[in-house]
């Protein structure tokens, strides 16, 4: 497997994000600029200019037509993917620390930081998916965190729910219609801040990461705990990879330990658990920081990674990572397949037991 | 230009070298599928550069979403908006080759990948293993040792010690060397070499210093002085140097000593004498210096 190094950034990157046909991959940094990306082969499409601050976060719309972006010069902003236009800009009184399109791209939510005597929120604004329609600024819902503000959020399937993780290990769901508070559940250990929330493919469930070491997977209906996966590094990130049943976790020491830590010891790789089985199935070392963020291809070829040393490796996955399956899945079926043997009972495996010879009584 | 004017050798010939005609650009149809592409063109300096590629044209079909492949064709922008097709070396790089076998217990296995099994056997060997100076005893390498020119290994008496005696005797370390074959030999241990003039000719500084009528007192008192020393061994002669060995951080004497005598004879009753002798609670052990490298 060799990784595609993309070196267009000159601070930590923050996010990276597939469009939903996994050939653009969108890499946004602490530096002032969005970076778009061949994802095949690494070519740079082009960068979208404007933001005054570095950029937390950035989205792109299920049509690929637009990506969004949130950054710490207080906006948020819509641009237009093939030629980099600033289609609008929604300006807030603290920093936006996360943007997601819904999955019918009509709305768009952002999150706003909590600061300056403002509370953290989470503001949802209605988005026309065409270039050239003028976006409104009105505001279809926004959600208060009084309690522990919200660092990351995201759209459940169907739009139906906002799904919400705090600063403070919490994961809070709310109603995606009214904005009301359905439900709070303290998932990560206290005041270990969520630091990342990303969807399976369908949005019917999710997975968390936290500093608190390890990765979660929540059903998105009642936030039920499915999963828990353990690392021995705080996480800053969690994804999901399609058609094969892993995750992959980023993350390693903490961003202003890294230059007193070697890289063996700050653990820069990117892990790979099974989803169902929760085992540690892999590393892919590489960054010489910890990794930001981590995203798959939504095609299941490959995924990518971005850290706080300022690149994003893009991999493509060799065979092998296709042909895997773990020994307890093999167990598993096995135990099924002698089962329905022995249902069938051909006399076959009781016969060897005996140390008669084969075929004896067939 | 030139056919019209009468040319002078001095003049400057630039402008002719652009009218330098390339020869136009060749293909080859190889027989092995592949292609040769000759090309020519003027580097900065005028010259003329070939230009040789081979190219094997391997069609690898895929088949993708209009979309995407519509997205392919999109003019570049923003930063990248001068780039020309494909990607820049600027920005994007292809990594080392990453070797990444999903496994269970995949732990195991990079660790088997990361120990080379030599290596983790000499470690084990040398686990409980100390650095040890063999002329001073202390915790460094014998090389580094500050009293290296002027005194023999300590624990060479009578050369039973073969592992620490390599280089004092010249006559052991032949031996030793020729029994181990492959082991390098530093030329000056060679068998081969001319003889006792040769030995001397790249020797120390120290080379010169007679030997032969040096003592070597051990068993000494931590106390010790070198006067006291001296004062114990002037009574058999004439004593031309002292040396004790003290630690460099404690000032304490390390427990033996050096002394060299004027004359052999002298040294001969003075280790007859003094062997055996009591001094501040210890019985010096005196005897004749070993011969340094």
């Amino acid at each position: 497997m060799r990784p595609i190094l993309l070196s267009g950034h000159e601070r930590a990157l923050t996010q990276i994000k597939f469009n939903p046909d996994g050939d653009l991959l969108f890499s946004v940094s602490k530096d002032q600029q969005i970076c778009v990306w061949f994802a095949h082969n690494g070519e740079r499409l082009g960068t979208y200019k404007g933001h005054q601050g570095a950029i937390w976060t950035v989205d792109v719309d299920p049509t690929s037509t637009m990506i969004a972006s949130g950054s710490a010069d207080n906006t948020m902003r819509l641009w237009e993917i093939k030629t980099g236009r600033l289609l609008k800009t929604w300006d807030f009184p603290t920093a936006v620390k996360r943007v997601e399109f819904s999955p019918d791209g009509r709305q768009l939510l952002g999150v706003t930081e909590k600061r300056m005597g403002h509370l953290g929120t989470i503001v949802v604004v209605p988005i026309v998916l065409d270039v050239n329609a003028e976006q409104s600024d009105e505001r279809d819902l926004t959600i208060v965190c009084d309690e522990s503000k919200a660092t990351v959020a995201g759209w459940s399937y169907l739009s139906k729910y906002i799904i919400a993780g705090h600063e403070d290990g919490s994961v809070s769901q709310y109603d995606a219609k009214t904005g009301d508070l359905n439900d709070n559940i303290p998932i990560h250990e206290l005041n270990m801040q969520v630091t990342d929330l990303q969807w399976s493919p369908d949005r019917t469930y999710f997975i968390t990461a936290s500093k608190d070491k390890t990765a979660k997977l929540l059903a998105a209906r009642d936030l039920e705990l499915l999963k828990t996966y353990p690392a021995d590094t705080p996480l800053n990130s969690a994804c999901i990879t399609p058609k094969k049943d892993y995750v992959i976790l980023g993350g390693g020491q903490a961003a202003m330990d890294v230059t007193t830590t070697a890289a063996r010891q700050g653990k820069f790789e990117a892990r790979f658990y099974h989803k169902i089985f929760e085992d540690e199935i892999g590393r892919v070392r590489g960054h010489f920081g910890p990794l930001n963020t981590v995203a798959a291809d939504p095609t299941g070829k490959g995924y990518a990674s971005g850290g706080e040393d300022g690149y994003v490796r893009v991999h493509h996955f060799d065979k092998g990572y296709f042909d895997f399956i773990l020994l307890g899945v093999l167990i598993f079926a096995a135990s099924h397949l002698t089962e329905a043997l022995a249902f069938e009972d051909t006399g076959l495996f009781r016969d060897k037991r005996r140390n008669a010879p084969l075929g004896a009584s067939v | 230009m030139a056919s019209t004017k009468p040319r002078d050798w001095a003049d400057d010939d630039e402008a002719d070298e652009v009218a330098v005609e390339l020869p136009p650009p060749q293909t080859i149809q190889n027989k092995d599928g592949t292609k040769t592409t000759i090309t020519y063109r003027l580097n900065e300096n005028g010259q003329k550069v070939k230009t040789t590629r081979r190219i094997r044209l391997v069609t690898h079909r895929e088949v993708v979403n209009p979309r995407v492949a519509d997205r392919k064709t999109w003019a570049k922008f923003g930063l990248s908006e001068k780039d020309s097709v494909g990607p820049q070396p600027d920005t994007t790089s292809v990594g080392e080759n990453i070797i990444f076998r999903l496994s269970t217990n995949w732990r195991k296995d990079t660790k088997d990948e990361a120990k080379d099994p030599n290596a983790n056997a000499m470690k084990e060997q040398l686990k409980d293993k100390t650095v040890k100076c063999r002329i001073c005893n202390g915790e460094h390498f014998t090389a580094r040792c500050p009293y290296k020119d002027t005194m023999a290994p300590v624990g060479a008496e009578g050369g039973a010690d073969v592992a620490a005696g390599m280089g004092d005797e010249p006559a052991t370390a032949q031996g030793g060397a020729a029994g181990k074959k492959g082991s390098y030999v530093p030329p000056a241990l060679r068998g081969d070499r001319g003889g006792a003039a040769g030995e001397r000719m790249g020797g120390s500084k120290y080379g010169e210093r007679d030997d032969l009528a040096t003592l070597r007192v051990t068993n000494v008192s931590e106390m010790a002085e070198e006067g006291e020393l001296r004062d114990m061994f002037e009574r058999f002669g004439r004593v031309t140097r002292v040396f004790l060995a003290k630690d460099r951080d404690t000032g304490l004497a390390k427990g033996f000593a050096f002394i060299s005598f004027a004359d052999r004879g002298d040294a001969v009753k003075a280790c007859a004498k003094m062997d055996g002798y009591g001094f501040k609670h210890l019985i010096l052990r005196v005897e004749f210096a070993k011969k340094a490298q």
